[in-house]
């Protein structure tokens, strides 16, 4: 809202960021003092989905377009119960949306869920800033207006990598998800049973599991520290590594379990999911300058040469080349990594590195923007896994075949012969304009 | 997959003349197409009818050929040129057309030229409703059904399948008579019986309504492999109902949820795969129930568009540039971001601030046209504004237009129709966005403006927003307002003229506090990607932020800035963006940084590789001053972009901005008709009588002292707005009524007109010692009608050596006396061998793009050399007098030609085809002349009848060729009732006209024929000299076969 609108009905707040710049602000959201990481969504539509993602567990997050809250807030934009996130930076924040799914204003959806937010900051400045020096510890506050105070206190703040968010987004009890009757009606008349998904909740939007039911999945939701013995005993088709907020590396106990069930049923992971896999087969994990997060990230499928433009928030990634030697037979006679792996979408070659846990790994899919890993498929156990959210909301639908895919793989394994350790890995190899909607949904 | 390098040879088809709906947006399309194509190794051949274009400079193309896009024209040019494929996409329906039209006379299979970048099936199916709206139910997608009914009994049937409300047109009813909406069984009852009464066939069509839906675009991109990208979302501000083209859009769309865009983008690209649209952009337009999100699928357009230059020009994406690359077998993610440079092309921009863009539309120029806005496009031009914010981007955009708007009125220039103020809030209109924040103002409240206008709450609260600024701002009154208040009504769009008129201050003073306290705009970069990677490309817009981080960059090189002529309008158009354009390329070989400013977005000058900085901002002096004082240049040029920058000329030097060229007085002394005419009188040169007169009194003294006819104009008059000739009092007295209304302040001007004189433009350039005239143009049509609307030709065909001599002559003793430095333009009239001097314009003109490329001299570039302080001897400059060998012609509205040999009249046979498409063979020509043509019409008319044609004539023009005794039905004149010519006309009975003028009623006549027959592309003739030039060349082409040239064989034979 514009000062000459709004005529002073808004506290003045300030956000400090960790190497001194400031931006004084209006508060927009709750009123108090927040401290996290901050980073930057360009996307330019969705900030309730943003904002309900768990996986923004620590950070304060700042959204590039400019006027947020247009559309209000609906319940079915929900991507969680609640908000995870530690803070909110706009430029200008819309305090009369129109729209006929909305049932209410962002900023009293801000305000009711206590998430201190900040509007009249050049958002445009800052994320240049934030590109320029990496995501940073900042603050925003409405209670400290004193610059060298609050970047004071800023700098003594603890870093984001030192906590496991998951344990704090992850529920404690176990759900179930139907799968949709329309799928569940489509599995029926070719003949297959429903399956029944196990998904890690370590802060999972609910885009996920909405996805996989579609596809005709019954989806029981367990915490992230559900032992690997609990999970077996659903004797469920399949197992899922949903989403989540911070590193990989604190999550131990999702890690085990994965260490455990991978290569004794399909396994399909997202985001923290792909890079706890990836960990399972002894990869590096790197952090990103300022990571992912928008939803216009160009990813190529090495296995169909489909560009895919998908939506993501990450800020740490798998290291491909930590992954293992590659298998030159299998890349295209190839023996040393590249570190820009773009080089591989140039040769139109998926190379696959031998890993010294869980056999060969491929790599399917390419961030086109920077060359970094989006997508691995394991060949010697039935999983794979990627980066970006597959499920959107918000951002574009291209990568939804992956719920297929997932289901195909669960088919496949349930049908191999006997003795089959593995399953033939073209389950992945799904057309981007097959998974497109080609019906009007509601 | 990569480039293909089985094609060596490439066809673009350009678009053609301009018409409303098909701009110069396809002249940055093409020349995007060309250049691309022709960096990546292709040779590319291109034909277009219309020189005024960058695209068929000779350098954009290899083989560049002028001709009509016509089956035989561009036959002829594959039969000569032997293409390996044609890309037809980027020269909008008429390209298209024609390609379907090629193909289907078997010209692709004959030669085995390969259609690149869409299929003909494709098309087809884009242009067939029945294929279409069968296409899209195919893949789940709604369209809006509709249903044929003869009876009562059958529209109940199709309404009750279709559900309420339904629209109900009757066939074959003039203006849609009989129509409405129904929104229940008793409306449908009461409006189908009349309907279906009124029609002559007893038939109406009944459609499923969807007015005051939204109305949302999509701009997609899909390439070989089967990618498909999303470049932009456009939101229409006006509901259903009113023209894409007419209605203000905004981007990206901001009412819709993800869901319901993300929806959206799936149809796009499932209709684009659906549809068949090999590689390439396209453009697909939804309508979107606002009630339940439920969307219907209006149409797509499998080719570049208007709205894709327009969402190329508001992310940076170079949709067209990327198209033509797809079409030779790249691939979306081969293709490299140009503004990056380090991210692929297959990506969706993300963009970090709003973007409006404005219809400009021309109703004072045609007189009588309805100024309710509808599905048919009637705009001329539009400005595009960004902001962060939809209120900073509309205010910015409002004052762009310059038509006296500051922003969204607290201007001073709000004068409302009190008697008709609901209606006008309702009805859309180009005043209604003035009239909805009045309304708001005055109370209305958002709910009852939504109600009255269909326009989206959102928006509507927006615009409430800008008017509470407004009230807050003049409340707390200049002194009242801290730096925050400031800076808040910047960041609201305020222009500070609008903040001067609010705070009873003026706009000097503002500027002054604002940068006293610190209030100033910042850069910020369009970079396609909301910050995420580094812009290397200086395509910018100004803004106001707190904090004061700027991305402007300091130039090594000097800096110096173009201003461009801002929305395309009619006496305005593409001529002096070609100026502009060409000063550019010129000063960046000279060593400058160049520093485009301009705010129409179909433009190449807005094309972020044309300059070396872009600044995408309105050309007020507010707005100028803000890019000079973050630009420091060297110079700004202000006499290559038409009225538009140099009415600003004195502000800014008064400001103390350096100017390239031309000084404000030198420019001054060639508008005060005064110090003008003393100046003529000085240099013994003679000029029509003429006088001003700032009332009917004053205008009736003059005309008694001159005499009839007169020419009567209002002062400081662009392209010949609100000009008229008068043959007498009542004529004129009705005309000064008229002309206080267009512009209320100023005076109008009256010249004696030469009845029967032959008039000239002559387009020369001077260095402030010696002076060079680039080209002297000979008007086909009378005396009195605009340069810019009458066909020229180059060299001079009626006149002796001598004459022309000395309008050389004269035109150097001007030049040097005015001071010019730079271009200048000076029109003559001659009658009985006496030279008048009719005015000077010191800048460049309509004609400069025309002398330019028919000359073979580039006034533009040259003329910015000068600028930079190169003189005429330093300039490669072929003698002024000299024999081409060849003719060129341009005709009205736009399209010309230049023609080796020396039959005008078949020069004039290509030009005329260039604009119809296809000369009329034969039909009825409907002739109407006024007295003193009378007797020498008969002749032509004879010999139409002749060759075949039914005469259709007035009253009048009929009794004398009854006498003569060629045969001929009678109509009706328009003021005289129904059926008349104009129903005629509507009804496409007519294939060409002759209509001279006959005063003031019948040119009224004239004007809606004239815009009636543009918009059908019928010919339309205005004088007896057109006529016999048209007879003419119909004679020559029914007697042989046009040839076709190539402009770079014709700089070659003209050395």
């Amino acid at each position: 809202m514009n000062l000459l609108v709004s005529e002073g009905s808004q506290p003045q707040a300030l956000l400090a960021l960790e190497d001194g710049t400031c931006f004084f602000g209006r508060a927009c959201g709750a009123l108090g003092e927040t401290f996290g990481e901050v980073v930057f969504n360009t996307s330019m539509v969705g900030y309730q989905e943003i904002v309900t993602d768990p996986s923004y567990a620590g950070q304060i997050v700042t959204l590039t377009y400019p006027q947020v809250g247009n559309y209000g807030v609906s319940e079915a934009a929900m991507q969680s119960g609640g908000t995870a996130l530690r803070g909110l930076v706009v430029r200008d924040l819309c305090h009369t949306p129109s729209n006929w799914q909305s049932v209410g204003t962002f900023p009293d959806f801000l305000r009711d869920r206590g998430v201190i937010a900040i509007e009249g900051v050049d958002t445009r400045a800052l994320t240049l800033r934030i590109r320029s020096t990496g995501a940073m510890r900042a603050a925003i506050s409405t209670t400290d207006l004193d610059p060298e105070s609050l970047v004071a206190r800023v700098a003594t703040s603890p870093a984001i990598s030192a906590h496991n968010f998951v344990a704090d987004v992850s529920p404690r009890e176990e759900r179930t998800v139907l799968a949709s009757p329309d799928a569940l009606h489509a599995r029926t008349e070719s003949g297959r049973p429903t399956l029944r998904v196990v998904a890690y909740d370590c802060g999972e939007k609910r885009g996920i599991e909405q996805g996989l039911s579609k596809v005709g999945c019954e989806v029981t939701v367990v915490p992230f520290d559900t032992p690997a013995a609990r999970v077996r005993s659903l004797n469920p088709n399949g197992i899922f590594f949903s989403n989540g907020p911070g590193d990989p590396r604190q999550v131990t106990q999702t890690a085990r379990a994965a260490e455990d069930l991978l290569g004794n049923l399909p396994v399909f992971g997202i985001c923290l999911g792909n890079q706890i896999m990836a960990l399972a087969a002894g990869a590096q994990i790197e952090k990103l300058p300022f990571g992912h997060h928008g939803g216009n990230e160009p990813v190529m499928n090495l296995l169909t040469s489909r560009v895919e433009i998908t939506a993501q928030n990450h800020n740490y990634g798998l290291v491909f080349d930590s992954m293992g030697p590659l298998v030159p037979e299998l890349s295209g006679g190839e023996t040393a990594h590249v570190r820009d792996l773009r080089h591989w979408v140039e040769r139109g070659i998926a190379p696959v590195v031998q890993t010294s846990h869980l056999g060969r790994v491929r790599l399917t899919h390419v961030n086109l923007n920077d060359g970094t890993p989006e997508g691995i498929q394991f060949l010697d156990i039935p999983a794979f896994s990627v980066q970006y959210h597959p499920e959107a909301c918000p951002g574009p639908h291209d990568s939804r075949y992956l719920f297929q895919a997932f289901v195909s793989l669960m088919d496949a394994w349930r049908e191999r012969g006997e003795g089959e350790a593995c399953v033939s890995p073209d389950y992945l190899s799904i057309d981007v304009r097959e998974g497109r909607p080609h019906h009007a949904e509601a | 997959m990569p480039r293909r390098d089985d094609l060596h040879k490439i066809l673009i088809l350009g678009s053609g003349p301009i018409v409303i709906g098909q701009a110069c947006e396809f002249d940055y399309s093409g020349t995007q197409a060309c250049q691309a194509l022709r960096r990546a190794g292709y040779e590319v051949v291109l034909v277009n009818s219309n020189p005024a274009t960058i695209m068929t400079d000779p350098e954009t193309a290899d083989r560049t050929y002028v001709e009509p896009i016509t089956v035989d024209a561009v036959t002829s040019v594959i039969e000569r040129e032997h293409p390996d494929a044609l890309l037809p996409n980027m020269g909008g329906q008429t390209a298209l057309n024609c390609a379907v039209a090629l193909g289907e006379a078997g010209v692709f299979e004959r030669f085995g030229v390969e259609v690149i970048g869409c299929d003909l099936d494709s098309i087809r199916i884009g242009e067939d409703r029945e294929l279409f709206a069968s296409a899209m139910r195919d893949i789940g997608l709604e369209v809006a059904t509709s249903g044929f009914a003869h009876t009562l009994e059958e529209t109940h049937t199709i309404a009750s399948d279709l559900g309420y409300p339904v629209v109900i047109r009757p066939s074959f009813t003039l203006g849609g008579a009989g129509g409405g909406i129904a929104h229940d069984e008793r409306e449908l009852e009461q409006i189908a019986s009349q309907g279906l009464a009124l029609s002559p066939t007893t038939e109406v069509l009944v459609e499923q309504s969807i007015e005051g839906w939204k109305e949302i675009e999509m701009e997609v991109m899909r390439d070989g492999a089967g990618n498909g990208i999303v470049i932009c979302s456009i939101e229409n501000l006006d509901p259903m109902g009113v023209h894409t083209g007419d209605s203000i859009t905004v981007a990206p769309a901001q009412t819709l949820s993800d869901n319901e865009l993300q929806r959206l983008r799936d149809y796009s690209l499932a209709c684009l795969e659906r549809v068949g649209v090999a590689t390439g952009g396209s453009n697909v337009q939804f309508a979107v129930n606002p009630t339940d999100g439920r969307v219907i699928v209006i149409e797509m357009n499998p080719r570049v568009s208007r709205s894709s230059a327009l969402a190329s020009k508001a992310t940076g994406f170079p949709i067209a540039k990327a198209a033509a690359l797809l079409a030779v077998g790249y691939t979306l993610d081969e293709i490299v971001n140009d503004i990056t440079r380090v991210t692929p092309a297959c990506f969706e921009p993300s963009l970090d601030y709003c973007v409006v863009k404005v219809p400009r539309f021309a109703f004072e120029k045609f007189k009588g046209t309805s100024e309710v806005l509808t599905t048919r496009m009637k705009s001329v031009g539009e400005v595009m504004a960004i902001g962060r914010t939809f209120e900073e981007a509309l205010q910015k955009a409002l004052r762009s237009l310059e038509d006296g708007h500051a922003g969204l009125g607290s201007d001073g220039h709000g004068t409302f129709d009190e008697e008709h103020f609901d209606e006008l809030v309702a009805l859309p209109t180009p005043e209604r966005i003035f009239y909805v924040a009045e309304a708001l103002r005055r109370g209305w409240g958002v709910e009852r403006v939504a109600e009255a206008t269909g326009i989206d709450p959102w928006y509507l609260h927006r615009i409430a927003d800008i008017v509470a600024a407004e009230a807050a701002i003049h409340r707390l009154g200049l002194d009242g307002m801290d730096r925050a208040h400031l800076l808040a009504a910047k960041q609201m769009g305020f222009s500070d003229a609008q903040i001067a008129w609010l705070c009873g201050s003026k706009e000097e003073v503002i500027r002054a506090v604002r940068k006293v306290l610190g209030v100033v705009p910042q850069v910020k970069t369009i970079d396609t990607c909301a910050g995420e990677f580094a812009a290397q490309t200086n395509y910018h817009y100004l803004t106001y932020e707190a904090g004061g981080a700027t991305e402007h960059v300091a130039a090594s090189k000097p800096r110096a800035t173009i201003l461009s002529a801002g929305p395309n309008r009619i006496g305005q158009g593409i001529e002096f963006d070609y100026c502009c354009v060409h000063a550019a390329y010129a000063l960046r070989d000279k060593g400058f940084e160049t520093v485009m400013v301009n705010c129409n977005p179909e433009t190449v000058s807005t094309d972020y590789d044309t300059s070396d900085r872009l600044y995408f901002e309105p050309l007020t002096f507010e707005d100028v001053m803000n890019v000079v004082e973050i630009e420091q240049p060297e110079g700004v040029i202000v006499t290559l972009g038409g009225q538009t920058p140099i009415k600003l000329a004195r502000q800014l030097e008064e400001a103390g901005v350096p100017l390239m060229g031309t000084g404000s007085d030198a420019i001054d002394l060639a508008e005060d008709r005064d110090r003008f005419s003393a100046l003529l009188d000085h240099l013994g040169v003679a000029y029509p009588p003429s006088s001003v007169a700032a009332t009917t009194e004053e205008a009736q003294a003059v005309a008694r002292s001159v005499g009839y006819p007169l020419i009567v104009r209002p002062s400081y008059v662009l392209g010949g707005r609100g000009m008229a000739i008068v043959y007498g009092p009542d004529e004129l007295a009705s005309y000064m009524a008229e002309a206080a209304r267009v512009t209320p302040d100023h005076p109008v001007y009256l010249d004696a007109f030469l009845e029967d004189a032959v008039e000239l433009d002559v387009d020369a350039l001077c260095d402030g010692t010696s002076c060079y005239v680039g080209a002297v143009l000979e008007h086909i049509e009378e005396c009195g009608i605009h340069s810019g609307d009458s066909a020229c030709c180059f060299p001079p065909f009626s006149l002796s050596d001598a004459l022309v001599r000395r309008i050389r002559h004269i035109t150097h003793q001007l030049a040097l006396a005015c001071g010019i430095r730079g271009l200048l333009n000076v029109q003559f009239a001659v009658k009985d061998e006496q030279v008048f001097v009719i005015e000077l314009n010191p800048r460049a003109s309509r004609t400069v793009p025309f002398s330019s490329k028919a000359s073979g001299v580039p006034l533009a570039k040259l003329a910015a050399r000068i600028m930079a302080d190169e003189t005429l001897a330093d300039l490669p400059l072929p003698p002024e007098e000299r024999e081409t060998g060849y003719f060129a012609v341009k005709e009205a509205v736009m399209p010309w030609a230049r023609f080796p040999g020396s039959d005008v009249r078949l020069a004039y046979a290509k030009t005329r085809e260039a604009i119809d498409y296809e000369m009329p063979a034969e039909g009825t020509v409907f002739i109407s002349v006024r007295d003193a043509d009378k007797r020498a019409i008969a002749p032509v008319a004879f010999s139409l009848a002749q060759m075949g044609y039914r005469i259709l004539a007035t009253r009048g023009t009929a009794k004398t060729l009854r006498a003569a005794g060629i045969a001929c039905d009678v109509t009706r004149r328009i003021g005289e009732g129904h059926p008349n010519v104009h129903d005629v006309l509507t009804e496409g009975g007519v294939s060409f006209i002759i209509n001279t003028p006959h005063g003031h009623d019948s040119h009224g006549d004239g004007t809606l024929l004239r815009s009636e027959a543009a918009s059908r592309g019928i010919t339309n003739v205005t004088t007896l000299s057109g006529a016999t030039a048209l007879l003419q060349s119909l004679a020559v082409l029914r007697g042989s076969q046009l040839t076709v040239y190539a402009l770079q064989d014709l700089a070659l034979e003209s050395q």
